[in-house]
């Protein structure tokens, strides 16, 4: 195995110079880890702290140890619902949008009619207007059409379609041969069954891509959800975090036990999933 | 024949069901949630917009515009939004590339630095917002406790209407970053070896071969960044207002564009106004990619 093996450099033989550099290197970027996740370990240690000693106290670790703010969070502010919520939309969001836009990225690939490329053209041309010019003739549609004002329904029926999805699924389809679809057509396979069984396994890759990005952005929406959610109930995370700066003026350390209930849930699906939001992202920007 | 064969021909194929039916919601949704509000939205700017009684607002022409113009808030609005577009880029770029230069260095190790440099990206901006308020705090905050303790000044942090802005864009450099050092390594990974070979032969040091391969062969990926900062800066609502809420911090140093929009839109009900200063937001936004795409388009390739 050893002699077809890829001829890794022997790391001992490392020219001195290289170690030399390779350690600068490390070391910086070491000190940039730090600066990113620090804060996050002062935050755990903080929201265990009574208000006093965060205030007074210069050490990072709790001389007395307490849950006291959690148990006081939890009784004052609904958690668990924000937490479905915002779980609710975000996933909802995610799935619809990433099917919607896989259909019409092959769609837009592989299907010849009359108007297409104006079509196209008009639905990408929607990236460009600014979420303000339309926030307020939307909102009026959503309260005053549909009814949803302060519904959760709301925040998701608008997240159906993304220009920049569709944008993205048509260039991979592009990639897919005709040839393949064609035979599947000679085998009696109806267009249904090509799209599911055959196009949809194919583009896993950029389907996964598109749903982290779709995800992060709805998971952290903050703007649309604070015009339309006004009940505490209904609200989604973000929401209901800033609201705790009105609810306990720079009473820091219950800031600190809110801000981590919504961070954990988020970072232990990041530990495992961290390489899909990190080829996500990769990808998103060589397409863009 | 003619038409009405090629009509029924199409209506017998299967791939014309398919997209039809594909099509047609794709159709109705974009009416009523994009189309239409866009519509509505040049609509509205023009007319002095009733609450009660939408379909009689009377028409004002350009009365909104010249409106919001005269806004108190306006001009600091303008002025603050430009400004954190300006430290936004200044902050992000620089810091961003460094760091994607030394991961496409490095030789183990880069997917674990990437998805450590990733996490504020995937957290809540709204925790990082209040963690920040907490840990910037003049008095009982930790980077003063810190800066004191190895003989830094203590600062004001967000809480002076000087400093406020730069150390907000500090904030959301910190938690921007990593999503555009991500985006920056794969492009410069994807960089054939090839050219840093042959640069090697002929002698040069690291250096110049970062400015003469790395960089021109990125012009795309970073004309592509500071688009999505500009747009991003432009239109920076939730970190501010996180912060501060709507007022916008100490003096109104940190009473951006997006704030004003949201204020004469939802605190003060002015839909008219409020849309007259978004379509202004568009023309802007508008004019600078376009600006942005033509100035910086390389007009040589490899």
């Amino acid at each position: 195995m050893a002699v077809i093996g890829r001829a890794e450099p022997a790391r001992r033989r490392l020219p001195r110079r290289i170690m030399i550099s390779q350690g600068l290197i490390h070391a910086f970027l070491l000190a940039m880890v730090v600066v990113a996740i620090f804060p996050f370990i002062w935050m755990i240690f903080a929201s265990l702290k009574p208000f006093k000693e965060l205030v007074e106290s210069r050490a990072l670790l709790p001389e007395t140890w307490t849950l006291q703010n959690y148990e006081e969070i939890l009784g004052r502010v609904n958690f668990f619902a924000a937490f479905r919520n915002s779980i609710v939309s975000a996933v909802s969001v995610t799935v619809v949008s990433v099917y919607t836009s896989s259909v019409m990225g092959y769609i837009f690939s592989k299907y010849r009619f009359v108007g297409k490329e104006l079509l196209f053209t008009i639905v990408l041309s929607t990236m460009m207007v600014p979420f303000a010019v339309i926030m307020v003739p939307l909102y009026i549609t959503i309260a005053n059409s549909f009814g949803l004002a302060d519904n959760l329904a709301g925040i998701i029926v608008t997240g159906f379609y993304t220009a920049f999805g569709i944008f993205l699924m048509r260039q991979f389809m592009e990639s897919i041969p005709f040839e393949l679809i064609d035979a599947a057509r000679i085998d009696g396979a109806s267009e249904w069954r090509i799209f599911f069984t055959l196009v949809l396994p194919m583009s896993m890759s950029p389907m996964s891509a598109l749903a982290v990005f779709v995800y992060l952005v709805n998971w952290d929406s903050f703007l649309w959800p604070l015009i339309v959610l006004n009940s505490q109930d209904n609200q989604t995370l973000p929401l209901v975090l800033a609201g705790l700066r009105n609810l306990w003026w720079t009473r820091y350390e219950m800031w600190a036990a809110g801000s981590m209930l919504t961070v954990v849930p988020v970072m232990a699906i990041y530990s495992f999933a961290s390489r899909y939001f990190i080829r996500g992202v990769a990808m998103t920007g060589m397409k863009g | 024949m003619g038409v009405w064969y090629v009509f029924r021909k199409t209506l017998g194929k299967p791939q014309f069901w398919f997209g039809f039916t594909m099509i047609v919601p794709l159709l109705i949704w974009y009416w009523i949630f994009s189309f239409g509000p866009i519509i509505q939205a040049f609509r509205m700017s023009t007319v002095a917009y009733k609450l009660l009684d939408p379909t009689n607002s009377p028409f004002v022409g350009l009365g909104n515009f010249l409106k919001i113009a005269q806004h108190p808030l306006f001009w600091v609005s303008v002025k603050n939004t430009l400004v954190w577009a300006v430290y936004s880029f200044v902050f992000h770029l620089p810091l961003a590339m460094l760091i994607a230069v030394l991961l496409s260095k490095v030789r183990r190790g880069r997917n674990t630095y990437q998805a450590l440099i990733f996490i504020p990206v995937v957290v809540s901006l709204v925790a990082v917002s209040l963690l920040f308020k907490m840990i910037m705090d003049p008095e009982v905050g930790q980077l003063n406790k810190l800066f004191s303790t190895v003989g830094l000044p203590e600062l004001q942090w967000l809480s002076s209407s000087s400093s406020a802005l730069p150390t907000a864009v500090v904030i959301a450099t910190w938690k921007g970053l990593g999503f555009f050092v991500v985006i920056l390594t794969a492009g410069i990974i994807n960089i054939p070896s090839e050219l840093y070979d042959a640069a090697l032969v002929d002698g040069t040091n690291e250096w110049q071969q970062f400015w003469r391969i790395t960089l021109p062969l990125m012009a795309h990926t970073i004309l592509l960044i500071t688009v999505l900062l500009a747009i991003g800066s432009l239109q920076e609502f939730t970190l501010p207002t996180v912060l501060f809420g709507s007022e916008g911090g100490p003096g109104n140093s940190l009473f951006l564009y997006n704030m004003l929009i949201y204020q004469e839109a939802f605190l003060d009900i002015r839909f008219g106004t409020a849309t007259a200063a978004s379509l202004l937001q568009f023309a802007f936004i508008l004019a600078i990619s376009i600006l942005q795409i033509k100035l910086i388009r390389p007009s040589w390739s490899y």
